[in-house]
């Protein structure tokens, strides 16, 4: 903050205030406690000046002023409230419930809109003009957003947010006068538009105009003065964005974004679908009681010291008879590094397990080989480092799929920084604003990047290696313009001061890492950022997947390479496995237990006891940023299905049955070990 | 002087209004004896006699010729109007057919409904006529008092009687008035 800027003196009220030079009157105004009512303006997007709810006074003027649009002069007198602004911001309010259908039956009982706040506070008690009964469209094409335009009141502020902070540009006005309609893309329905379900227009809208499908229960779970919210964070991909969780009755009601989010995130507080709409649908039936297989193979509930006593016995029986090469622990990496902490001890330190493992394990071993290839630590970059670059490129990568908001971010630097961005490989919704866009064939991936390699290292002055890669190309099959393509990116990268390195799935696990390797030798080919840290973000397939590959629960050598297990204990984190190697290799187990909020339908048959734990948002838990640098605590948010116990003391309690104590006793101990694990 | 005389109407209403009157409770007691009350659908009056009161209380939008009629009648008629409900006010959930052509809503209604078999329009005189649409009493008659809510809580209403018997013109406050 600069603290030499000579402060502008006005008066707003009567009330002499000091303010900073160029803002406007309304922020000057609500920074000294005064009110100002307003409709189309929201504080994390730019000011519009489009409804005149927030008209003031200035100096006495005939003509009343948006204070949202209007910046602060010297000596500047303003009033914000006499009966002729009233009046005029009454007869605004008059208009806009006029012009289209505000009979809902809704927002009187949620009391969760905007609009109708204003009027109560306008004390708007009948309408002076002609209600015009015009019907509009509706648009519920999506599986994710609906569109009502009969609530609308046009104010722009989803286009705004569209814009500014999705950086979708779906939304737009469409048509003019009273056939002026809010639109996706050029009168696209939702689902056949460009939008990408982050649903920010909806969490900015003022009225019930765009609403979600999900929450059928929204408007019967009471009025908004009753619900609780809850400030914590989204586990779901590493991003760790803010989340705040409306609750009521043991129900999420709805989760929003934490939009006046500070400046430490470049996201400026957005959700994506999957932060903002997944955690509401349900993946399946709810396991609420441990279940233990008959011997006619039907599951039946059983108590938990006995289903507990069960487990620990078979594992313990399997042990003693093959050792710890007979156990195995598979885990999923959405848990917190609490859940998995225990279970890692439980697993190696209790049982002595040989095979310990998470769901991605296999793209762990990829990482871990490349960077035992070249003997450095791979500490990757930050994704906020995103809009700094001058290059981006994404090879394998989608983060769309894997990590939305990364795929917001790049569209948003891409439009505001002229960023280059260059994709290679599969890649739905990013490559129509990419500089360049190179199609492959499946797996073409690493041998592209070989050839990239060899020729940026071999650039003007090593022929051999341009050779080389001119032989590689060939081998891909490129055409000309795909060779022309690969040039102008590999010149786009020489000229780059500060590009950037993304690597999904489509890279890493492709073929033997080769491509990773090459990658990694190119991003370092480019210099390393402060902190001895790559040019280099590896989207992780898991929300905690750094978190558990630093408490070491992925494994480093190939499942099945120690021994072939007897005996396993599968710990979901709300997943249904449907991996066909990996149901395959659950198959041929003497026993297998399985820690799940849901019920595996696919382990039909498979499983021989079922243990209920809570999902995320049911339990206290920290998780671990997508580089491994962050540590972000995720709340309880809502009571976990009556009878089912913490993750924790589910595996405590197993640990004390095969007779190995825990370090920890309360949850406290075991949170601050597994920060002492994460270096925090 | 005698005492005020007040007379309620109901028209494209639910009667809601009126319930919510009587919901005063014992207040009641204290309100009907500072007044007299005239035709209203409360005393089950079949035809109303418009007679000269200083209070006139209309529920439900105006829909219809006859509502109409009784609208511009019972405004003919008093002294002060008031608008109770959110029919009266803004127009309601009748306004829901404004959206669809009259000649539509009847054909659906009396002829195209999949309970009717040879169904007719009605044609008896004795029956209003619908208008094109259903609408708020303030596009006919001018209205003196909101008072809006679906239907206006008993306070609502009897703050807004209170306030009209002591002579002034009622304005409700924020946290009596809510729509729906």
């Amino acid at each position: 903050m600069e603290t030499n800027v000579e402060k502008v003196k006005i008066t707003i009220d009567g009330k002499e205030v000091l303010v900073d030079p160029g803002i406007s009157i309304l922020e000057a105004a609500r920074q000294n406690g005064i009110h100002i009512p307003t409709l189309c303006h929201h504080p994390a997007l730019s000011s519009w000046g489009g409804c005149r709810i927030c008209v003031v006074e200035v100096d006495g003027s005939p003509k009343l002023a948006a204070s949202c649009v209007t910046p602060v002069r010297v000596g500047m007198v303003v009033v914000t409230s006499n009966e002729r602004i009233i009046e005029s911001r009454r007869t605004i309010l008059e208009f806009l419930f006029a012009e289209r259908n505000h009979n809902c039956m809704i927002c009187a009982q949620s009391g969760d809109c905007e609009l109708q706040k204003l009027a109560y506070e306008l004390h708007m008690d009948h309408l002076s003009v002609p209600a015009s009964f015009h019907e509009f469209p509706t648009d519920v094409t999506s599986d994710y957003l609906a569109i009502d335009h009969n609530r609308c009141i046009l104010c722009g502020r989803c286009v705004r947010a569209c814009q500014e902070i999705s950086g979708a540009h779906v939304l737009n006005f469409n048509n003019r006068g009273p056939h002026n309609l809010i639109g996706l893309d050029l009168s696209e329905t939702r689902d056949a538009s460009t939008c990408l379900n982050c649903g920010v227009c909806m969490q900015v809208c003022p009225t019930g105009a765009i609403y979600d499908r999900y929450r059928t229960h929204y408007a019967v779970k009471g009025h908004d003065t009753a619900w609780q919210t809850t400030e914590s964070l989204c586990p779901q991909c590493g991003l760790m964005c803010p989340a705040i969780f409306s609750v009521h009755d043991n129900t999420i009601l709805k989760i929003d974004g934490k939009l006046e989010a500070d400046d430490s995130r470049p996201d400026r507080g957005q959700l994506c679908s999957k932060g903002r709409f997944e955690v509401l649908k349900t993946m399946g039936r709810r396991l609420t009681r441990p279940m233990v297989r008959n011997g006619d193979g039907t599951m039946a509930e059983e108590s938990w010291e006995k289903a507990l006593d069960l487990t620990a016995g078979k594992l313990r029986a399997a042990a003693r008879v093959k050792g710890g090469a007979a156990i195995a622990g598979l885990a999923s990496s959405l848990h917190s590094n609490e859940s998995l902490l225990s279970f890692r001890d439980l697993m190696g330190r209790g049982l002595g397990a040989d095979n310990i493992d998470t769901l991605d394990g296999a793209f762990f071993r990829t990482l871990l080989r490349v960077q035992q290839d070249m003997n450095i630590p791979l500490q990757e970059a930050s994704w906020k480092m995103i809009p700094k670059a001058d290059h981006i490129l994404m090879v394998g990568a989608d983060p769309y799929q894997t990590q939305p908001v990364i795929s917001s971010l790049i569209r948003k630097t891409i439009f505001e920084n002229r960023t280059k961005v260059s994709v290679i490989g599969q890649q739905a919704d990013l490559f129509p604003f990419a500089a360049h866009h190179l199609q492959l064939e499946e797996g073409g991936e690493p041998t592209l990047i070989k050839a990239m390699l060899d020729e940026v290292t071999g650039a003007e002055t090593d022929d051999a290696k341009r050779a080389q890669a001119a032989g590689l190309l060939r081998k891909l099959g490129l055409d000309e313009t795909g060779s022309a393509v690969f040039h102008e990116i590999v010149r786009t990268l020489t000229e780059a001061q500060n590009p950037l390195f993304i690597a999904g799935e489509g890279l890493i696990a492709a073929g033997d890492g080769s491509g990773f390797n090459s990658l990694v030798r190119l991003a370092r080919q480019k210099g390393l950022l402060p902190g001895s840290t790559l040019r280099l973000i590896i989207l992780k397939p898991f929300g905690n997947s750094s978190g558990a590959w630093k408490l070491g629960l992925a494994s480093e050598a190939e499942p099945g390479s120690k021994g072939q297990a007897t005996a396993c204990v599968l710990f979901l984190a709300g997943e249904q496995i449907s991996d066909p190697d990996l149901l395959e290799r659950l198959t041929g187990l003497d026993f297998l237990a399985v820690i799940s909020p849901y019920i595996p339908e696919s382990l039909a048959g498979r499983a021989d006891v079922l243990i209920p734990c809570p999902l995320w948002i049911e339990e206290d838990g920290t998780c671990t940023s997508l580089d491994g640098t962050e540590t972000g605590y995720t709340k309880k948010v809502i009571e976990p299905p009556s009878g089912v116990r913490d993750s924790w003391q589910i595996l405590s309690a197993l640990a004390e049955q095969t007779g190995f104590r825990p370090d920890f006793e309360t949850w406290n101990d075991l949170s601050n070990a597994a920060q002492k694990e994460m270096g925090g | 002087m005698g005492k005020p005389k007040i007379a309620t109407v109901w028209l494209e209403g639910c009667s809601g209004c009126h319930m919510s009157f009587l919901d005063l409770d014992e207040a009641l007691v204290d309100v009907l004896s500072k007044v007299e009350l005239c035709d209203t659908p409360i005393t089950d009056f079949k035809d109303f006699n418009f007679p000269d009161v200083d209070v006139g209380i209309i529920e439900g939008s105006i829909a219809n010729e006859e509502e109409l009629k009784i609208a511009c009648k019972l405004r003919e008629h008093c002294k002060v109007l008031v608008a109770w409900g959110d029919c009266a006010v803004f127009g309601g959930i009748n306004t829901l057919r404004n959206t669809v052509p009259k000649e539509a809503i009847l054909r659906r209604g009396f002829i195209e409904t999949e309970s009717t078999v040879g169904g007719v329009m009605p044609v008896d005189p004795e029956l209003p006529l619908l208008l094109d649409k259903a609408v708020p009493v303030n596009y006919h008659v001018n209205v003196d008092v909101y008072v809006p809510g679906c239907p206006p809580s008993p306070e609502a209403i009897a703050y807004s009687l209170t306030e009209i018997l002591a002579g002034r013109i009622p304005v409700l406050p924020s946290e009596m008035m809510h729509y729906d």
